[in-house]
This record gives C-alpha cells, structure tokens and sequence, in this order.
C-alpha cells in the first residue's frame, strides 16, 4: 500500500517549518536595524533644536 | 595570548560577535541545506521502500533527526544558561535563549511528522504513549523558556529566569530517552544507534546521518541568526548599532 499523501504531508512540515526558522531571525534583525535607524534619524532632528534652547531663553 | 583564548574573549564583544554571525550563519544554512537535499535525496529517491511499513518509513527521515536535534538542542541550551548563571557571561545567556525558538522548531516537526507517520501505522493520529506525552512535555517547557524569556522587560533578570527553567527541564531528557524501556510503550524501541549496532539494514543509513549532519549544521546558522537579532535587541542603543543600521539600510 502507498503512503505516499503521508510522507508528502510530513515532508512540507519539515519544510515549513524550517523555512519559519530561517525567516523569523531574518526579520528580528531586519527589524531591529530599522528601530536603529529610526532612533538615529529622531536623535539628529532633536539635536539642533537641543543647541538652539539656551539662546533663545538669552 | 593563545589565538583560540583570543578569539574566545574577542567573541564575547557584541560588536564583534555581530560581525562573527552575520558572516557565518549564511554559510550554515547553505551547508545545512545542501547535506540535508543530499540525505533526503537518498531517503526519497534511492533508499528502497520498507517490506512492511512501504514509504511511510521515509518520514524516518525528518522525524528521526528532528527529535535528537529537540534533545540535543535543549541540552545545550542548559548548557549555556549553566555557563550564563555561573559565569555572567553575557554572550551564554543569549545563546542559550536563541537556541529555545530552534529547539521548539524541531520538537514541533517531531510531533507533527510522528503523529503523521502513526496515522497510518498505528491507527490513530496520537496516543498518550509515555514517549509521545514527554516529547509533548518537551515542547511545552520550550514554549515556557519563550514565554518566560519574554515576558520579562530586564533582558539579564529575564535570561537567568528562564535559564533557571532550562536547568531544571534537562531531568525530562533521560525521562524522554529511556520512556521506550522503562514503559511499555507503543512506541518502537531504540532502532538507530550512534555507536552500538542499529537494527536497520545498513543500505538504509546513510540518507539518516546526512540529514542528521545537516540539521546540526543548519542549527548552527539558525542559532548564529537568533542569537544576532537579541544582541542588536539588548544593544540597540549602542552607537555601533546606529552605525551598522546607517551601514546596512
């Protein structure tokens, strides 16, 4: 008798969920470096206006 | 100083171990990937099919490496969270929580591909079999390694919580491994030895050690990348951070 529906289904398990373990981390760090990246842009708008308070208040 | 010492210390810098991972972890995956198309090449294409099971003892193939791996995985993850607690080494605690995901990955494909495989051999999809019902057991202590590691927002309180777990949970692998012979369980026993002598024929084994080969070696590009997404997570506000974030996008 074939078992061939079964093996194909726990092959695309392996398959899948291999494939979830290599994209989850992938997109961690993606994610990651964009937060980075984020903060660095906020940190440069913030700067001038930080420099540009105490004359003002002169 | 000894290069290897060296490189040891090196690595426990997080911009360096950055470097280290993002150059190494693409070539696990592709040496993972390729010694694991190789073995399922011979599991599915040149391995004849079994006289009494046929080719529903093909899913050996995934099922066999994926549950030494869920035990090996968790071992090490122990391992490092020992190393962690004792030592207070940063790089440890980390490892060891990368390795939990991985871990529940492959006990997660145990479970499925051996429910699968028992449909049509046993009769049913599940059986609260001693072996079944631990590797299950397996699983959850995997989930409360995440969900503890997580739920925490001191990423070092939360590493040790949750390695404190992993300490505790190695009890369940002897449990887990001995479970065949200590129960009677529907469950066959040991069949595939690493060093005794296996009770399949021999033309049947090799297509097994690749994919075992390969899930060890994709683990490690698995375990590179999880590992270098938490250290961006717990250095992200670090200047070197913003730097390869200006680099990278």
């Amino acid at each position: 008798m074939s078992y061939l529906p079964y093996v194909i289904a726990a092959y695309c398990v392996f398959a899948i969920v291999l494939g979830w373990d290599y994209v989850a981390p992938r997109l961690q760090v993606r994610q990651q470096l964009r937060a980075a990246k984020l903060r660095v842009m906020r940190r440069q708008d913030t700067i001038p206006r930080d420099l540009e308070a105490p004359l003002t208040r002169e | 100083m000894n290069p290897v010492v060296r490189w040891f210390h090196q690595l426990g810098s997080p911009p360096y171990f950055d470097r280290f991972a993002s150059r190494w972890a693409p070539w696990a995956y592709v040496l993972g990937l390729l010694m694991m198309a190789w073995g399922l090449y011979g599991a599915l294409f040149v391995v004849p099919a079994d006289y009494q099971q046929g080719d529903s003892f093909r899913i050996l193939y995934i099922h066999v490496p994926s549950a030494w791996m869920s035990m090996a995985i968790f071992a090490l993850m122990a391992l490092y969270s020992a190393i962690a607690l004792i030592w207070r080494i940063k790089l440890c605690e980390i490892l060891a929580m990368a390795c939990a995901p991985a871990g529940a990955a492959f006990t997660l494909i145990t479970l499925l591909t051996g429910s699968i495989w028992g449909k049509p051999m046993w009769g049913t999809w599940w059986d609260w079999d001693p072996r079944l019902t631990t590797e299950l057991i397996l699983l959850f202590l995997y989930l409360g390694v995440i969900g503890l590691y997580n739920a925490i927002d001191d990423r070092r309180a939360a590493a040790r919580a949750a390695g404190l777990l992993a300490i505790v949970g190695v009890a369940l692998l002897p449990v887990i491994h001995y479970s065949v012979t200590w129960w009677n369980s529907l469950h066959q026993g040991q069949t595939i030895s690493l060093f005794g002598k296996s009770h399949m024929d021999a033309s049947m084994l090799p297509p097994l050690w690749w994919m075992v080969a390969g899930t060890h070696v994709w683990f490690v590009g698995s375990l590179l990348s999880r590992a270098r997404a938490d250290n961006l997570r717990r250095e992200s506000g670090k200047d070197w951070v913003a730097r390869l974030a200006g680099a990278t996008q």
